[in-house]
């Protein structure tokens, strides 16, 4: 396949990655309009590229790990652009541009594709529920780098001793507000995600189909950010102890991730 | 380019001191006239504010006593003895005077790292200078180049961004904890200057309200009616206090007024909303275990100047990237005059090469009568490639030369051998 545009779009997201390393060396720089501008365009090749992609394969480019990896990288960069333009920091690159940049990276190298072909896969089912899953690990994946972000700036102000960090950060509730708006938009899409996973497995395996243990974990994520959510809007509950659910609800989201047995056997290649 | 300054600051000389030298605003015209009537003086400026009194001069020639010349005067004209106020001195020249100027716009050379007053005092002595028309050429070229530059360090670092005072200090990190001040209510306890500066500056950040509380109900309502408050009874504080996200104390209460457990109530009825706490008494009013309780944070009267010196710190720190801007500006200027001076020598060799060429074909003309067109084209073409080529050398060489550093007088002897006028 050709990646030309990948590649442009992963050239131009290096300097969203040099951007990230400066913020931890300098405190003010130039480079960040460069850099707005450069992933700005990245974003756009990426797109091109997703589409190029889905043209030539006649449909949605989410069928291979090197294709669900480069639409999350493009998503995650998406969202860096979100919250910029909305909340005007832009720390919050040292947390998404290494990701990115991998991702992007992964998807850019010419390795023999693997794809699932399986004629019982190919059905919509399968574009959606990838799909809304990758959007909600999105959403879930800016809700735990403002858990982290949280916790750090939350110490700073706790242990009275400003140090680098305090200064580049944003405020605690602005932290605490990306969190609870990125877990309320990843929700809906992961609850759907599973959903559609239900009817999927359902028209291909009938009623009665196994939980594997894939299945078994994404329910416990589920569970984790149903819990979160619900704390949040009864109980208020905020700050640390939110933080520290959105890191467990991203861990378990990292073992539904990497565990492939059963039912998703066929993800490992 | 033959600058030079003269001055004395707080780095070198005490208030004593400064203060005879200072030269008030209305006499500043009339002094500013007097240096550039000095013999050799171009261009004048003097800025001079309580922190420092400094001349700064473009002279035509440089015989290398200028700064004495600049020293002497600044002794007579405030009717003191050179002897006695010359250890207070520093002389700068050339690109070291550039340099100090650019530095003490930027405020890298001020008492408090990154005040923002300097650049306003300087603009103002520069539109002074300007009004008084002692500025005309090179050195004006410096002073609005310093305005950029100063500009360019505050904005590239960190030097003027955090707070070097304690109701600063304070009101920053309410700005970390809240994000936007706005809709966020103030409960001050008790009375004292530094706590009624902090919630000015809170006011003035955008909080939206203030109540205020007294064991003295009179004390309160004089409070509150001068921040524009509300003033509660001294027995109500706690059902205000949970309406309240920032609350300042400062009583002489010798025990805690607000206990951990109060903190635990306070956060259960707000929805965990979070709180910040000022403590500016001694003793201290609030309990210091609060800060372990999750949402609420504490700062008494050490942590506050622990956050000023921190800043402080982080101002140093961003100022030596300010230095690095500032060599850097400098640098890229002396370029820049340097080819202005080059560039009158060019144009004055050019028009001088041409004047001849006109005047020769007017001769020729005088001795062979009409020419035919043909004649009068075939002349132009010659004479005008004759000069363009003798000229051409000599000028990519001066444009080279303008940047070496002997390069002046490169100039002067280019001048000299065509035997151009000054």
């Amino acid at each position: 396949m050709n990646h030309l545009w990948l590649r442009v779009a992963l050239a131009l997201y290096s300097l969203g990655l040099l951007h990230a390393v400066l913020t931890v060396v300098k405190r003010r720089q130039r480079l960040f309009r460069i850099a707005l501008g450069a992933i700005s365009l990245g974003v756009v090749f990426h797109f091109v590229a997703l589409v190029e992609d889905g043209l030539a394969l006649r449909h949605f480019p989410v069928t291979s790990l090197q294709e669900a990896a480069s639409l999350f990288a493009f998503l995650i960069a998406c969202a860096f652009l979100l919250v910029y333009w909305r909340y005007q920091f832009h720390s919050i690159s040292v947390f998404i541009f290494p990701l990115v940049f991998v991702l992007t990276l992964t998807a850019a190298m010419d390795s023999s594709t693997h794809y699932w072909e399986l004629p019982l896969l190919r059905t919509a089912w399968l574009y959606l529920h990838v799909s809304l899953i990758i959007l909600g690990h999105t959403a879930f994946f800016v809700t735990f780098v403002a858990g982290v972000m949280y916790l750090i700036q939350e110490r700073e102000l706790k242990s009275k001793k400003p140090r680098a960090f305090y200064y580049r950060l944003p405020p605690l509730d602005t932290i605490d507000d990306l969190a609870y708006k990125s877990l309320a938009v990843g929700f809906p899409f992961i609850t759907l995600g599973i959903i559609t996973g239900a009817f999927w497995a359902n028209a291909v395996w009938g009623p009665s189909w196994p939980i594997d243990p894939k299945i078994s974990w994404s329910f416990v994520t589920w569970l984790i950010y149903l819990l979160l959510l619900f704390t949040r809007w009864t109980a208020g509950w905020r700050g640390r102890k939110a933080a520290y659910f959105a890191i467990a609800g991203f861990a378990a989201m990292l073992i539904t991730w990497g565990t492939n047995s059963g039912l998703h056997s066929f993800v490992s290649p | 380019m033959n600058f030079c300054l003269v001055g004395l600051s707080h780095k070198t000389a005490p208030v004593e001191v400064r203060e005879r030298l200072a030269i008030a605003d209305e006499e500043l015209p009339g002094t500013l006239r007097k240096v550039a009537a000095l013999p050799g003086i171009c261009e004048a400026f003097i800025l001079s504010t309580c922190n420092r009194v400094e001349i700064f001069t473009r002279a035509g020639s440089d015989d290398g006593n200028m700064d004495a010349i600049l020293a002497q005067f600044l002794a007579r004209t405030r009717h003191r003895d050179l002897s006695e106020i010359e250890p207070y001195l520093y002389q700068y020249r050339q690109q070291d005077a550039i340099h100090h100027v650019f530095r003490v716009a930027a405020s890298l050379d001020s008492m408090i790292l990154g005040e923002p007053q300097i650049l306003g005092q300087v603009k103002a002595a520069y539109a002074v200078a300007h009004a008084t028309g002692t500025l005309k050429g090179a050195l004006e070229e410096v002073l609005s180049r310093s305005f950029a530059v100063a500009k360019r360090i505050r904005t590239e670092t960190g030097i003027a961004s955090s707070a070097v005072s304690i109701s600063y200090a304070a009101v920053e990190l309410a700005k970390k904890i809240f994000g936007s001040l706005e809709d966020k209510h103030i409960l001050l306890i008790g009375a004292g200057k530094m706590s009624e500066l902090a919630a000015k500056h809170l006011l003035h950040s955008g909080a939206s309200s203030i109540f205020v509380t007294n064991r003295s109900p009179e004390r309160a309502q004089e409070l509150a009616s001068l921040l524009n408050g509300r003033a509660i009874r001294f027995e109500q504080l706690f059902e205000y206090a949970g309406q309240s996200d920032i609350i300042i104390s400062s009583t002489g209460a010798p025990h805690y007024i607000i206990k951990k457990e109060d903190g635990r109530r306070l956060l259960a009825g707000r929805k965990n909303r979070p709180m910040f706490f000022i403590d500016i008494a001694v003793p201290r009013d609030i309990d210091p275990g609060i800060n372990k309780l999750d949402n609420l944070y504490l700062y008494d009267i050490d942590d506050l100047q622990h956050v000023v010196d921190a800043n402080l710190k982080e101002r140093m720190r961003e100022a030596q990237r300010g230095e690095e801007i500032a060599r850097q500006e400098v640098a890229k200027l002396l370029r820049r005059l340097k080819t202005h001076d080059v560039v009158p020598t060019i144009i004055d060799l050019q028009s001088h090469m041409d004047e001849i060429r006109r005047q020769e074909i007017a001769r020729l003309r005088s001795e062979f009568g009409e020419l035919t067109p043909r004649q009068e084209e075939a002349i132009e073409a010659l004479t005008k490639g004759l000069v363009n080529k003798i000229v051409h050398f000599p000028i990519s060489h001066l444009k080279n030369l303008a940047q070496q550093p002997d390069g002046l007088k490169v100039v002067e002897t280019v001048r000299k051998i065509f035997n151009l006028k000054d």
